[in-house]
């Protein structure tokens, strides 16, 4: 074990972690906004910069390896104003208008206006509350007063049914770049970086989606800090705070992904992932997190349906169970077992599909069971 | 305008230490005073008629291009500094402005992630501290002030170790996104041959990363050799694009890699050329000199062929001096000549017997010559290699795959001083082969004209000589004898350029190389050009390749204009390295614990029985994780003439 000193308190340390790797560890709070640990992603916000003894310059928490004898200050005046310098550039480069949007409407400048009457932008950013750049800006006192939304002709991408990027709130961190490439390894945004000079504006550096490639899991929305990513289908209907979370498996296959459901007035609004839990780590693919307008579909069957001279009328589930039950039964008198078979899902359980299985070997008779996740 | 010297250069990097300024370079290029100069350690003033404030916008504009979007004070910083500088220049701003510039500088070089944003802030930090009142003069008169004009240059310590001067940091940020193909565009920008110099490089680079400060340098001789094989792999046809054909056509004398380049960036440019070879394979020295474990032949091969795809004729089995003449070229139309015949001939070792025309007696470049060519060079079970350089390995490493069972190097000095690659004395160590040091030979002994020993003596270690090593001296009395089989001197090669070009035409030193212009590569006749082993000496691969290189664009710029000379860039560039530009002492902040790039090798008792290549390439994911540990030590400078 290797020590160091943080913020004057002794901290003991296995070689080959960062300092934030250290830090988090021992509930030494550093803010970080591109940080994106699943996929190693690190080093271009800058906001984890920490003050070292001995260098002259900051040091980035997130990609510093600690070293022995370290003398770390995380929350310095002068890390705090170089902190704040960096947020004070980043949010006059975009549509940051979340500050607006939370005065009357009689305060706005005309640039306000102006940005008021780009498409997803006649009412507050859907990232509002929950913006990861909000945050640090009340943090570190930024003057918001003052702040005018860039002007310029921002790209906008909101062809696609179920995500719409809106680039004029994009901060470059690079963390749906990762989360494509690196964590869901589809590699549909391509790596945007390079010379400023070769990356001419307005497509300059913003993360476009190649949808030859893209395959709407929306892992990139859900690692967007800010406001530029976000669901269409949501969009407007439910804020931060409203509603409740509800933890549940994904009903969708066998692996039990978790997740959670966002739920205002009895209705599913939108689906994200549970960062931290196994198996998905935050996961989803495009079925958990935009396959829930089932649950309220109007035609969907909430009842069992008999038909009788060719009409379907509402049954109760006795009824029909021993109807389907009795000419199963007079099905496999007359012609044997093998004349029935059994298709079973992956929405359904493990222990369901266990049970399904027994019902058509044992109870049918037969070896003709399958599962649509084989077909 | 005053002749007083205003210097901060040397003030910025740790454990440095300022320039004294009498000690900086006065001079752009012969006869062009230099009158500022700016870059990542500060600037030097020696004429106060530079417009620094008009020099220190266009710095900071440069930085702001070559900004790459990653870390945000980089990417905010310069945009917004531009901004600042671009007003005061329009005749605006205002005091405050300076305030909020000088924040932003520091902010940007406090917490830049690479060395666009932590070095450029420099200067302008300087003049901020030490020339406010510029700013100010301007700011108060209020006028637009003129747009200088400025020689720049992009640079980083690896890529000016270079002698092609590859922009390394750059093709290595590609692969580490991923883009081998992108990185394979940048390389052959400045060597034609990745898949060759990935392999056999003596990487003069890698000896030049800042990472060795921190932990370990970067891997970029193998990197390199990842894009080129990836390549391969995927059969991608490489993107080459020849110029608009011009009229006029060049001679290439030797298909080596200097004659390889050349027609390659003559190929570029769109101008056709025909290469003369003695040999029956392109390659040169590269070819018959270095063995297939470590560079396949279908890599040269294929390499080489991309010269012809872009309009290169070879003509193989022609020697120029013999069967025709370089006058003869010029009557066959060729406007002009290059150059590039390799050192072929093996030095003299000044043992009694070497000339005698002892049967198993042979010198190493004919050895490696025939192993080329799957012949077995000689009959014998132990045999004597005297030499330490690569060349002596290459010989050693062949012998044991040829057959040979008992191989022995001796070397007149300590591994200490050995010229070669400790890369591979490791791995003849590890196949092997017997060192013997501090011994050299004083008398090929023979019975009937063949070899039956080497009569020795042993030396020790004196003073050390001109080129910095412990002279050799022998101890009086010491001699013994090596009985053996065969022997191969491998001390050194010589070139044999007056019999290529009669001395009346060219100037030709005492070395027997040619004597060209050091940069244009020019000889003394406008039309005839030359680079390579024939104008060093024996020397690196790399260096040819940037020999090649340098006389296409130059014998391009002959034929267009007649007569050529190298561009402010070019002496940008010579400056630079005058100045130096990696410091072996800088002090890093902090040390990190990566692991050097694991290569895997075959087994040594494997390896020797044949010509396998003994490394393999890397794997995408390790390529891509060792990409990433570059810092990134681009250094931009700027020159006011």
């Amino acid at each position: 074990m290797s020590k160091f000193s943080m913020n004057g308190r002794e901290i003991s340390f296995e070689a080959g972690r960062t300092i934030l790797q250290v830090a988090t560890e021992h509930s030494v709070e550093i803010p970080t906004l591109c940080h994106l640990q699943d996929a190693d992603h690190a080093q271009v916000c800058r906001i984890c910069v920490v003050e070292v003894a001995g260098s002259d310059r900051l040091l980035p928490a997130c990609a510093t390896p600690a070293n022995e004898g370290m003398e770390i200050h995380t929350d310095t005046l002068r890390v705090r104003e170089a902190r704040k310098t960096v947020l004070e550039m980043l949010v006059a480069s975009g549509q940051h208008t979340c500050f607006a949007w939370n005065r009357p409407r009689e305060t706005w400048s005309e640039a306000h206006r102006r940005s008021a009457q780009r498409p997803w932008h006649d009412r507050n950013c859907p990232a509002d509350g929950e913006c990861r750049l909000q945050e640090l800006i009340v943090e570190y006192g930024v003057d918001t007063e003052h702040l005018v939304p860039q002007d310029m002709d921002f790209p906008l991408d909101d062809d696609t049914p179920l995500m719409v990027r809106d680039f004029s709130r994009c901060i470059l961190c690079g963390r749906c770049v990762a989360a494509c490439n690196v964590v869901q390894v589809n590699e549909a945004i391509p790596q945007p970086f390079g010379r400023r000079e070769d990356k001419p504006l307005p497509r300059g550096w913003f993360p476009l989606a190649d949808y030859e490639r893209c395959v709407h899991c929306g892992e990139c929305v859900q690692a967007c800090p800010v406001g530029a990513l976000f669901e269409k289908k949501a969009f407007g209907l439910i804020g931060p705070g409203e509603g409740d979370r509800i933890r549940t498996t994904c009903p969708y296959c066998g692996v039990g992904c978790q997740m959670w459901l966002h739920v205002k007035d009895g209705r599913v609004l939108k689906v994200t992932g549970v960062e931290g839990a196994v198996p998905n780590e935050g996961r989803l693919c495009v079925k958990g997190r935009f396959g829930y307008d089932f649950i309220h579909a109007p035609d969907r069957l909430t009842v069992p349906l008999v038909r009788e001279n060719g009409v379907l009328r509402e049954a109760g589930w006795e009824e029909a169970l021993e109807l389907v039950a009795e000419r199963f039964l007079r099905l496999r008198e007359a012609h044997g077992g093998d004349c029935l078979g059994g298709l079973s899902s992956a929405r359904v359980t493990n222990e369901e599909n266990y049970l399904m299985q027994k019902l058509v070997r044992a109870g049918f008779g037969t070896n003709n069971i399958d599962h649509c996740a084989r077909l | 305008m005053t002749n007083q010297t205003f210097s901060t250069w040397g003030s910025w990097v740790p454990g440095r230490g300022q320039v004294p300024p009498d000690t900086l370079p006065v001079e752009f290029s012969p006869g062009r005073p230099l009158k500022a100069f700016m870059g990542w350690d500060g600037l030097f003033v020696h004429d106060e008629s530079a417009n620094l404030v008009a020099m220190v916008s266009a710095y900071m504009e440069q930085a702001r291009k070559e900004s790459c979007g990653q870390c945000f004070p980089c990417r905010l910083g310069t945009e917004k500094i531009c901004g600042i500088l671009e007003k005061i220049g329009a005749g605006g701003g205002d005091p405050e402005d300076l305030h909020r510039m000088e924040a932003l500088a520091r902010t940007m070089m406090n917490m830049a992630r690479c060395d666009i944003g932590q070095t450029t802030p420099r200067p302008l930090l300087d003049i901020l501290a030490h020339r406010r009142e510029a700013l100010l003069e301007v700011m108060e008169k209020g006028e637009p002030i003129p747009r200088g004009n400025y020689v720049m240059k992009v640079t980083a310590p690896c890529t000016n170790a270079c002698p092609s001067h590859l922009n390394i940091p750059d093709y290595v940020e590609k692969i580490r996104f991923g883009r081998w193909d992108d990185a394979l565009v940048t390389i052959r920008r400045d060597c034609c041959l990745p898949g060759v110099i990935g392999r056999v490089c003596t990487r003069p680079c890698e000896f030049n990363c800042r990472r060795q400060r921190v932990d370990v340098g970067i891997a970029i001789r193998a990197l390199k050799r990842y894009a080129a094989d990836r390549e391969l792999e995927t059969h991608a046809e490489p993107p080459l694009q020849a110029g608009p054909a011009k009229d006029r056509k060049v001679a290439i004398v030797g298909a080596g890699p200097a004659g390889l380049a050349c027609a390659y960036h003559l190929g570029l440019a769109g101008y056709r050329s025909t290469l003369f070879e003695a040999l029956d394979e392109p390659g040169g020295m590269a070819a018959v000199g270095i063995p297939h474990y470590r560079l396949p032949r279908f890599i040269l091969r294929g390499e080489a062929s991309h010269a012809e795809k872009l309009g290169a004729e070879i003509r193989y089995g022609v020697r120029v001096g013999v069967d025709i003449t370089v006058d003869d070229l010029i009557r066959e139309g060729y406007a002009a000549v290059f150059v590039g015949v390799g050192a072929t001939e093996s030095a003299k070792m000044r043992c009694e017997g070497e000339d005698a025309g002892y049967q198993c007696f042979m010198t190493g470049i004919e050895f490696l010559r025939r192993v080329s060519r799957n012949e077995r060079p000689m009959e014998g079970k132990k045999l004597l290699v005297i030499g330490g350089g690569n060349v002596a390995m290459d010989c050693v490493r062949s012998a044991l795959r040829m057959g040979f069972e008992d191989v022995n190097l001796i070397y007149r000095r300590t591994q200490a001083e050995m010229p070669a690659d400790p890369q591979e004395i490791r791995e003849a160590q590890q196949e092997g082969v017997k060192f013997h040091y501090l011994v050299a030979p004083v008398k090929i002994i023979a019975s009937e004209g063949k070899v039956t020993g080497l009569e020795c003596e042993k030396m020790e270690l004196g003073a050390p000589d001109a080129s910095g090593r412990r002279q050799p001296v022998p101890v009086k009395g010491s001699n013994f004898v090596i009985p053996c089989d065969a022997i191969v001197p491998a001390i050194g090669q010589t070139c044999v350029v007056d019999c290529v070009l009669p001395s009346e035409e060219v100037d030709i030193s005492r070395w027997k190389t040619l004597v060209v212009d050091e940069i244009t590569g020019q000889t003394r006749q406008p039309w005839i050009f030359a680079g390579g082993d024939c104008v060093t000496g024996p020397a690196t691969l790399i260096g040819a390749l940037a020999a090649g290189k340098n006389a296409a664009r130059f014998i391009a710029q002959y034929l267009e204009t007649g007569a050529c000379a190298p561009s402010d860039g070019d002496w940008l560039e010579k400056l630079i390295a005058k100045l130096g530009i990696f410091y072996f002492k800088e002090k890093m902040p902090f040390q990190d614990t990566t692991m050097k790039l694991h290569r895997s090798v075959l087994p040594p008792e494997e390896r020797i029985k044949n010509f396998e290549e003994v490394e393999a390439g890397v794997k995408p994911a390790q390529a891509v994780k060792e990409a990433a540990r570059c810092l990134r030590c681009f250094r931009i400078a700027l020159a006011a003439v």
